[in-house]
């Protein structure tokens, strides 16, 4: 998971071009400036060609609603690794 | 010359020739570079910048991109006036948006862009106060999509019924063209429809006369026969297809946030719709700069003779290459000039072109052939003066990665697409780019290479001519001068959107707003035609003028760039004065609007005998000239009726 979060975070920084962020299975989307449905998109388009895995409609905005995080979003990517 | 920053460009050129897998990585070391440069060397990084936006870059780094440029145009300014662009669209049109500024940004046109509020496209186009119309665009995109159809046939109605609904559709959009060209006399980019992929008729679906497919196919083929001059119809149907239907119609983004398409491919899209506006804005590449050995053939002539190099049937390669040829030769027939550069013998370079038997290519096609040892990017800046176009106009193809480096060291503008190492692939490659999108193709277009290369061959007679007046006279140049007809006005159209540099004003006018100077009493307008011993040069000048107070006030003076120092506008001067005598007008009065290429006619008015009458804080400047002052111009040009 250690490894999986690590990656996440170095795509979160290449996407929003900040190298400054720092992501923990509680982070959301709110605590991260700039990360609106814009930017949300292109975080999910980039995570899915990183993995070659596709994310299903609702899964692609559940990271942004109310009780999910990245620990629950890591999850989610890990399962579809299996 | 002056060359890139050698780390920069380094950088570029390990991003654009990385395999899949590392290119990625190569572009977050380049953009590292990129933004360091913002501050210490802004010309390099924008130049550096523009080359890395291509239509087949993904789309998380088409956003990278988006970002590099916002963050480079707030530190340089933009040297014109942007082109103001409206989108209209019933789902999200944000992520078109940007990729569309962006295309723009990389041929050098800033731009300003409004989008309609999601879902009020309609509105927005009807409501003379909407905040469409308050943006003032010069061009209003209706980023349409199969899901804004209004018709949907029953699938028991005859044909008949079918093609009267089919009609219906297309009015209704042709309505709303009408709307926004009355109201602003703005250019319309029409998307066609795309296809579903699925196939609730299964095969049936184009055959059955009311099946989707069927229908939509009626209603693109309605929208292709549109002949308003205003409007383009952007082929998204095409767009859709080539990226696979299944792959186009990701429903995830469409049911998430109402996007036209999966993002990966809103990057080519937006390209498409980015290379018409470039395209109406005069600034579509005009001339192919070709390599030879392995570009146009397999093998080195040179090595191989002209037995021995892959060309022709019966091999794979060899095929290949003919059909890079065929395309080459397709480019060539609708307008694009073809040019050669080759290190190579000059002899030797020819010999395919003259022996071969399988060689589609001939030197007829090629207006400019250059084959020596010299440098590349020299003989590229070379073609461009002979062929008296701008280094800016030029795409150069080479399949060795060390020429295609020189050339976009030290010929930033000329464009240099990264070649695969596969010549199959050339022909996708190369049309992937649009780099000569156009918006229409006019009978002048098809006789470009015949213009030029005769133009090659006068510029060997002036070299010749030791006295230039000489060599004037030896033309036997033949011009006749008329009003703007039926005939002419496509073509004139399409001068005052391309000409640059023999432009005194630069403003482009639509055939529509052309059309409407030539039926009202207040304006003159005319065309001038050019031949020559050495062939017809075609409709090559366009003058608009407005009466005024007893003046004769020249709106619009452009004349064609091939037919330069050769006395026509002394001509077409005297024909002025005539129409001014006739009118009993006092007086003609000129105006310079300087810009980036028409430094060229900033004395214009001045070599003619017009008096200054002021000066702007830009540049410009305004004319008269009193016509009992004027006496007729020294020329070498008969002019004949028609």
């Amino acid at each position: 998971m250690n490894e999986l979060r690590n990656t996440f975070q170095g795509i979160m920084r290449e996407v929003f071009d900040d190298d400054d962020i720092v992501v923990s299975d509680s982070t959301t989307a709110e605590d991260v400036l700039g990360w609106d449905s814009l930017m949300h998109i292109n975080l999910i388009i980039a995570i899915e060609n990183h993995y070659s895995i596709k994310f299903a409609t609702a899964e692609i905005a559940g990271l942004q609603e109310d009780g999910q995080n990245v620990g629950t979003f890591l999850q989610l990517v890990a399962n579809k690794l299996k | 010359m002056v060359a890139e920053s050698g780390g920069l460009l380094s950088s570029f050129e390990r991003y654009i020739s990385a395999p899949g897998g590392d290119r990625r990585t190569h572009f977050l070391a380049f953009r590292k570079l990129l933004k360091e440069s913002i501050l210490s060397a802004p010309k390099q990084a924008s130049s550096a910048l523009r080359r890395a936006i291509t239509p087949t870059m993904d789309y998380t780094t088409a956003c990278d991109c988006i970002r590099l440029a916002k963050r480079l145009q707030s530190h340089v300014s933009a040297p014109v006036e942007p082109v103001r662009i409206a989108i209209v669209g019933s789902g999200t049109t944000t992520q078109l948006a940007e990729l569309i500024g962006l295309f723009c940004f990389s041929k050098g046109l800033s731009t300003d862009i409004y989008e309609s509020a999601f879902g009020v496209g309609a509105q927005d186009i009807l409501d003379a106060e909407s905040g469409l119309y308050e943006h003032e665009p010069h061009v209003v995109f209706i980023a349409s999509s199969f899901r804004e159809l209004r018709e949907r046939p029953d699938l028991e109605v005859s044909r008949s019924e079918v093609d009267r609904l089919a009609e219906k559709e297309v009015n209704h959009w042709q309505k709303l063209w009408q709307t926004l060209h009355d109201r602003t006399g703005c250019l319309v980019v029409q998307n066609n429809f795309d296809r579903p992929p699925w196939q609730p008729l299964g095969n049936f679906e184009v055959a059955h006369p009311a099946g989707r497919a069927s229908f939509l196919n009626e209603v693109n083929r309605n929208l292709a026969r549109t002949d308003l001059p205003f409007v383009v119809i952007h082929d998204l149907s095409h767009i859709s297809a080539c990226s696979g239907r299944w792959n186009w119609a990701d429903q995830r983004f469409y049911h998430h946030a109402k996007l036209p398409c999966a993002p990966e491919l809103l990057v080519d899209y937006a390209h498409s719709v980015a290379s018409i506006i470039i395209a109406g804005r005069g600034l579509s590449k005009k001339c192919l700069v070709l390599d030879l050995d392995n570009t146009l053939w397999g093998g080195v002539i040179g090595d191989d003779g002209v037995g021995g190099i892959r060309l022709g049937q019966g091999d794979a390669e060899g095929e290949a290459y003919i059909a890079f040829q065929r395309y080459v030769l397709d480019l060539q027939e609708r307008g694009v000039i073809l040019a050669v550069c080759s290190k190579n013998e000059d002899d030797a370079a020819r010999i395919p072109f003259l022996e071969h038997p399988e060689m589609l290519l001939k030197l007829d096609h090629i207006a400019c052939f250059v084959a020596n040892w010299n440098d590349k990017a020299t003989n590229i800046a070379r073609i461009a003066n002979e062929l008296n176009i701008g280094t800016d106009s030029l795409v150069f193809v080479d399949d060795n990665p060390a020429e295609r480096s020189v050339v976009r060291q030290f010929l930033p503008n000329v464009e240099v697409p990264e070649m695969p190492a596969d010549a199959a692939k050339y022909v996708e490659t190369l049309d992937r780019h649009r780099y000569f999108q156009t918006l229409a193709i006019s009978s002048e277009d098809r006789m470009r290479t015949e213009y030029y290369r005769s133009s090659s061959q006068r510029q060997v007679a002036e070299s010749s001519a030791t006295d230039i007046e000489d060599y004037l006279a030896s033309l036997e140049m033949k011009a006749s001068i008329a009003p703007i007809s039926e005939f002419s006005l496509q073509r004139a159209a399409q001068l005052t959107n391309k000409s640059n540099q023999f432009n005194l004003t630069t403003r482009r006018y639509t055939a529509a707003e052309i059309s409407a100077r030539v039926e009202s009493e207040d304006w003159v307008t005319r065309v001038v035609s050019l031949s020559d011993r050495f062939g017809d040069n075609g409709l090559i000048s366009v003058l608009l003028a407005r009466r005024i107070e007893g003046r004769l006030v020249i709106d619009t003076w452009l004349m064609s760039c091939r037919v330069l120092k050769r006395g026509v506008e002394k001509l077409l001067l005297d024909h002025l004065c005539g129409i001014a005598q006739d009118f009993g007008m006092r007086a003609i009065d000129g105006e310079y609007i300087p810009t980036q290429k028409n430094r060229i006619v900033a004395q214009h008015y001045e070599g003619l005998g017009f008096v200054l009458q002021g000066t702007a804080a830009n540049g410009g400047s305004t004319w008269r000239l009193d016509i009992q002052n004027w006496s007729p111009g020294d020329h070498h040009i008969t002019e004949i009726q028609t």
